[in-house]
């Protein structure tokens, strides 16, 4: 084969529409599609940032609403519970993608090696995911609950304390006590997630590596965690977006109390809506979490798209 | 085992000066406490437990003529219908009667289509603000009694009141009627009334040394018996309950507000205007303060009262390991229905607290003795919310059935009240209350009901700023005064709305 000596003339580049008309029956295919999304997500969007820059007060039909400009948006971020609420779900968020990811990347690492049980054990582990998570919440209410709970007969029994230990209906406890149920229902995620991973890193490079005189950390720390790199960023990155999005297991459990202790965004903005039935203060605080939960979703589309370009060769 | 009466003319007094009287001046129906003697041959002001007994029985109505007079038997129409069904909670007999009524229903008009949908209490509130939002609302849907007004203010309701299934206003409690109004009009028809009363396990009281047949007096009381209780038994006393965004709370805690003079806003005034700020008052006060004696103080209630609601507390009272709590009227039957149902250990246990289960009146206060007035009321939404049209005469002719003498006694069998006062005239009243344990103590509260305030913020000062207040003092987030004035300026911030 020859270079040509002649470089080709540059196709000239086709305007949106024509490229449009070109491709006219790919897009008839997914038309349907599209127009469901439209639907079902870009109208509610839409219809929400709309309503957040009005006031919405009980006594007012929907179609009543008054503007108040930007005036939502000042009330939610000047509130008290407003700050309250958004240290709460920072320490929520954080906590519990931190320890279910550890735990799940922990049990993924046990259950990458062979050995006898192993598809009974995977199975076990994987049962909190798989259990609804209102039953769940309902379960380990009674387990932490402050007067005849599983946990507080125990310790009370034993002689450990003398009373049993008030998990729920303290302001100290609450949060933690629901940040242990929600990585016990969550861990089998990042287990799940992480297995995969683990199980596309070459055998070969591992075994070169131990014959090379690599210990085990270093095995790990050098071929392992690059492999699984873009893993576990998707892995972090939605167990990010889930735990920021959390409704049930502390809305059953605690109903955000006590003295708000536990009340985190999604929780409060269930209330404000619903509770206080004040739509627009409500959507106003639905559009910042979603600015939030955009920017987050920013980071998952290119650990998605780019995360195999970062793996090594 | 005895049942408490303490009702003294002293008592019958009080009634008539904040009771009933106060109720009927509030509500711009002065003077239906005596018409209702000349209409109904009720007189509500000697209503007490004797009175109600000698009442039941003494009439006769023929339903489905009264029915009649307002939509006609050959009518044919279909009506779509919400209301908060039994669930596998309820005894047997809510689910009997239900069905009866139905068939009575369908039996009285052939032509008539009723698509019913029975839902759950708790979500019931949330479909319909939904549903209303979408246009797809039911014609008729029965509510509790706080909720019809948030409707009728948006201008979801259609107006309609007594006089359109062919009652007169005086066949119905004056409360009742106020919580259907909405600036002057009304909204709604009342279909049951209750109120609530306190129960005791009689076993704990003489295990810790105090009167067995005797609720305690006056709140002050209670919360020292609630003290000695767990002092000496290790059991809880009282069934606080606080939690946020549930109605259970502010079911049980106003009374205490109110006992001690105080309230949400004016409500348990002779002439409220919902204008005037009561929260933070010594009244109220005094009354929160109580609540955190006995949490904090005497931890003389169950620590989990943050996050209960009543549903928590039935299971460790039939245990046997609380001693008081503010009860509905059906909550004998329930208890009676679940020791029944229990097996072991867990019969012979429940059993015995049946047994030493008393219901008494709850405590009065420095200031009065009252307790929520409670029940719920049928509404017809307005045409242009209503999913494919609203077929009016048929939705009269439900309402008319059901809000009449017989229906409303036989609907409101263990957990309620008829709302038509005619209703505790009839032979099926005299047969509740041969039946039903306990039924002329609860029934004999209804005139010391106080109504809510009758505004659409009622459920967000209710249900999350009184509780959210409770909390804020008993978890020690605050001080009480820092806690009452907390709330009070909620309540002023909510209020601006209107």
């Amino acid at each position: 084969m020859t270079g040509s000596a002649v470089s080709p003339s540059p196709a000239r580049r086709l305007g949106l529409f024509a490229r449009i008309y070109r491709h006219r029956a790919d897009y008839l295919y997914v038309l349907p599609a599209i127009f469901v999304m439209l639907m079902v997500i870009a109208y509610p969007i839409y219809y929400t940032i709309y309503l957040s820059f009005f006031n919405t007060p009980p006594n007012l039909a929907l179609e009543d609403k008054i503007f108040v400009g930007v005036d939502n948006y000042s009330r939610v971020l000047m509130s008290d519970s407003f700050h309250e609420a958004t240290w709460n779900t920072l320490v929520w968020t954080f906590w519990s993608t931190f320890f279910a990811f550890v735990l799940g990347f922990g049990a993924a690492i046990g259950l990458n090696r062979v050995f006898p049980g192993r598809g009974l054990l995977r199975g076990v582990l994987l049962i909190p995911y798989v259990i609804s998570a209102v039953a769940a919440s309902y379960l380990w209410r009674w387990i932490f609950h402050s007067d005849f709970g599983v946990i507080g007969a125990i310790t009370v029994a034993t002689g450990l304390t003398d009373r049993p230990i008030n998990f729920l209906d303290n302001t100290q406890y609450v949060m933690a006590s629901l940040i242990v149920v929600n990585v016990w229902k969550e861990f089998p995620f990042a287990m799940i997630m992480m297995l995969a991973g683990l199980q596309t890193v070459p055998d070969q490079l591992l075994r070169a590596a131990r014959v090379d005189g690599a210990g085990a950390w270093s095995r790990f720390w050098h071929i392992t965690v690059p492999h699984v790199r873009s893993v576990m960023l998707v892995t972090v990155l939605l167990l990010l977006v889930t735990n920021l999005n959390s409704f049930t297991i502390p809305y059953i459990m605690t109903g955000g109390g006590p003295a708000g202790a536990s009340e985190i965004w999604i929780t409060h903005i269930y209330q404000i809506a619903f509770g206080r039935i004040r739509f627009g203060l409500a959507s106003a605080y639905s559009v910042i979490l979603f600015i939030v939960m955009m920017a987050l979703g920013y980071f998952y589309v290119r650990a998605l798209t780019h995360g195999d370009d970062k793996a090594p060769r | 085992m005895t049942r408490s009466n303490d009702f003294t003319s002293i008592d019958r007094r009080q009634l008539l000066a904040s009771g009933t009287a106060a109720a009927a001046i509030a509500t711009g129906f002065a003077g239906t406490a005596s018409a209702q003697a000349s209409r109904t041959g009720v007189d509500l002001s000697t209503w007490t437990p004797q009175y109600i007994a000698s009442l039941a029985g003494t009439a006769e109505y023929d339903t489905a003529a009264e029915c009649y007079r307002v939509v006609p038997r050959d009518y044919r129409g279909r009506v779509t219908y919400w209301y908060s069904a039994p669930t596998q909670a309820s005894p047997q007999i809510e689910h009997d009667m239900d069905k009866a009524f139905f068939e009575a229903f369908a039996a009285a008009y052939p032509n008539i289509t009723v698509v019913k949908q029975g839902l759950n209490y708790n979500d019931m509130l949330d479909k319909l603000r939904t549903t209303t939002m979408g246009r797809a609302a039911p014609m008729v849907a029965r509510l509790p009694i706080l909720w019809g007004v948030e409707f009728a203010a948006k201008g979801y309701l259609r107006e309609f009141g007594p006089a359109d299934v062919g009652y007169a206003p005086d066949e119905f409690w004056p409360g009742a009627l106020k919580s259907v109004m909405w600036k002057g009009k009304s909204y709604g028809v009342p279909t049951n009334n209750e109120t609530m009363a306190l129960i005791w396990n009689a076993s704990i009281f003489r295990d810790a040394g105090l009167n067995p047949d005797a609720p305690p007096a006056t709140w002050d009381d209670l919360v020292q018996y609630s003290k000695q209780i767990k002092e000496r038994t290790g059991k809880n006393g009282y069934g606080m309950v606080a939690r946020v965004n549930a109605g259970n709370t502010p079911f049980r805690f106003m009374p205490q507000l109110w006992a001690y003079g105080g309230g949400a806003l004016d409500e348990a005034e002779a002439n409220p205007d919902y204008k005037r700020i009561f929260i933070n008052n010594a009244g109220s006060r005094a009354a929160l303060q109580a609540s955190v004696d006995m949490y904090v103080r005497d931890k003389s209630v169950p620590t989990s009262a943050l996050t209960n609601t009543q549903n928590e507390n039935q299971d460790p009272f039939l245990a046997g390991q609380l001693a008081m709590m503010i009860a509905h009227p059906s909550e004998y039957a329930f208890m009676l229905d679940r020791a029944r149902k229990a097996t072991g250990r867990d019969k012979e246990t429940a059993e015995a607290v049946v047994a030493s289960m008393r219901y008494g009146f709850v405590p009065q206060g420095p200031a009065r003795r009252a307790i929520v007035f409670g029940g719920s009321n049928a509404h017809v939404f307005a045409p242009n919310v209503v999913e494919g049209g609203l077929d009016v005469n048929a939705a009269k002719a439900l309402i008319t059935f059901m809000t009449g003498p017989e229906w409303s006694t036989k609907m409101a069998w263990v957990s309620s009240n008829p709302g038509n006062i005619r209703g505790f005239r009839t032979k099926w009243m005299k047969q509740r209350l041969d039946e039903i344990k306990f039924l002329d103590v609860t029934t004999s509260m209804l005139p010391y009901g106080i109504p809510f305030p009758v505004l659409p913020q009622s459920a967000e000062i209710m249900n999350i700023i009184v509780p959210n207040m409770m909390q804020n003092a008993l978890t020690q987030k605050m001080t009480v005064q820092q806690a009452t004035d907390d709330a009070a300026r909620k309540i002023k911030d909510v209020l601006g709305d209107l």
